[in-house]
């Protein structure tokens, strides 16, 4: 045993994956020919395992942004905005997002792992509790980490159990925060947030949800599920990312709590980082423009995943419990899921696979993902390769 | 080992025989990992269960160094106290 010896278990999951030819966790994508498609092993393929739910990563309007951002401010900060400066496309962002969720306050960070680490670190302190659904994604786990707070877990998306615990907590429950993300990216469902927010309010605590998957595809203004649900009075801070529907990449935390003027000073991710570089800001708040002037992108959106849920639930498979644009497929075992994710790709699909440890309920799964650029036709290919592959 | 803690190792070994599908014999050294081959979502759920049994709340910190049943069986005599 030595120091590296920690990585034998883990060369031997990379070697069995590998046994049938591509890694999945190492996928080449040769060329991005648009939003839908790339070439991979030289295949003309269609991707269905991505988070580009809007279809902006090849926009004009957020392409000339970008390329206009390039030329007149250069091609990063080369620094922390604490030490370095604001660019004014960070103050205007952080502007932005405020006025689109109707809010005081916005900061902005570089990356979405980064704006979940650095507002739980910087609001969160030892002695404090979190509530922390069970499924939620590392990023959440490791900034409550961070903060030394005590944290419970509950059960996945279930009231109950979050009710209970928040009982025992007694006292201590106005000092609690409770996590929960609003479309969970792996099973594509959703947390039930009136009832969480009940919860909260039953015992004076703070409600935090990670709108990551969700910003721009649910609520009639695209701000998430807590618009959609109806509580957006009752989310004291919401975290997303641009990565996502905005197709950029970046974080941000939205609050109306003065506090989060404060955050700038105790945050260690947003202190010791370089900030956004100024094409990534101006994809970003075009992207949010778009979001906000074209509903018919959400409206394609979901008529693309009620296609893709309804197509794959007819072929017999096992979908997670909600239609969204993330759907679930699982499989009895890894090598099962590991063979169909190999045979999908042969057949120019690109997903993903979900195997254990990284699966929320220790299952093997196919995460399929569709986006408002797929065409009809691209949907319905990806249903028949499912029906190809699987008949074999 | 107390009378308490010796019935909370008792009440521990029964809730996980009932979590397993063909459980071995477990003792208080029965390791949850290394001998039950438990997932972290298992481990998890496990967890929940013993929670309501006792109607406590455990922390992920307390649980950073629990391997074994008695491990587990002292995280829970100390909330309860």
């Amino acid at each position: 045993m030595n120091l590296l010896s920690k990585f034998d278990e883990v060369a031997a999951t990379r070697r069995h994956l590998s046994q049938a030819g591509q890694d999945p966790t190492d996928v080449e994508m040769e060329r991005i020919l648009s939003a839908t498609e790339a070439v991979i092993q030289g295949r003309r393929t269609i991707l269905a395992g991505t988070n580009n739910y809007l279809g902006l990563t090849f926009d004009p309007d957020c392409i000339a942004a970008g390329q206009a951002a390039l030329e007149a401010e250069g091609t990063g900060t080369t620094g922390s905005r604490m030490a370095n400066g604001n660019y004014q496309g960070h103050k205007a962002l952080e502007r932005e997002l405020a006025a689109f969720y109707a809010v005081d306050h916005a900061m902005v960070f570089s990356t979405g792992y980064a704006a979940n680490l650095g507002t739980l670190s910087a609001l969160l302190e030892p002695g404090d509790c979190v509530m922390l659904d069970a499924d939620a994604h590392a990023s959440l786990y490791d900034g409550c980490r961070m903060s030394g707070a005590d944290v419970y877990r509950f059960k996945h998306n279930d009231v109950e159990s979050l009710e209970k615990r928040m009982r025992r907590l007694e006292d201590r429950a106005s000092r609690t925060l409770i996590i929960t993300e609003g479309l969970y990216s792996i099973l594509g469902d959703r947390a039930p947030l009136a009832e969480f927010a009940e919860v909260k309010r039953r015992y004076g605590a703070y409600l935090f949800v990670d709108e990551a998957h969700s910003l721009g595809i649910y609520g009639d203004h695209g701000r998430g599920l807590a618009e959609a649900a109806g509580v957006e009075d009752d989310v004291d801070f919401i975290v997303g990312t641009f990565s996502k529907s905005l197709g950029s990449t970046g974080g941000f935390c939205v609050s109306r709590h003065d506090v989060v003027k404060l955050f700038r000073y105790a945050s260690r991710p947003y202190i010791f980082t370089a900030s956004p570089c100024p094409s990534v800001v101006a994809t970003t708040r075009t992207a949010l423009r778009l979001l906000q002037q074209r509903p018919e992108l959400r409206a394609q959106l979901w008529r693309n995943a009620r296609s893709l849920y309804d197509g794959l639930a007819g072929l017999g498979l096992t979908l997670g419990p909600d239609v969204s644009p993330v759907v679930g497929v699982r499989f009895d075992d890894r090598d099962k899921a590991l063979g169909t994710w190999h045979r999908l790709l042969d057949a120019g699909i690109y997903t993903n696979l979900i195997a254990p440890p990284a699966s929320p309920d220790g299952s093997s799964l196919l995460r399929v993902s569709t986006s408002a650029a797929h065409s009809a036709a691209q949907v319905e290919a990806i249903v028949e390769a499912f029906k190809t592959v699987l008949a074999r | 080992m107390s009378q308490d803690l010796a019935q909370i190792e008792l009440d521990i070994r029964n809730i996980l025989a009932g979590f397993l599908k063909n459980p071995p014999a477990l003792t208080g050294d029965t390791d949850l990992i290394n001998d039950l081959s438990l997932e972290s979502i298992q481990i998890m759920e496990f967890v929940v269960e013993v929670e309501d049994h006792y109607d406590i709340a455990i922390d992920l910190e307390s649980l950073s160094n629990v391997h074994t049943i008695s491990q587990l069986a002292a995280v829970v005599a100390r909330n309860q106290s």
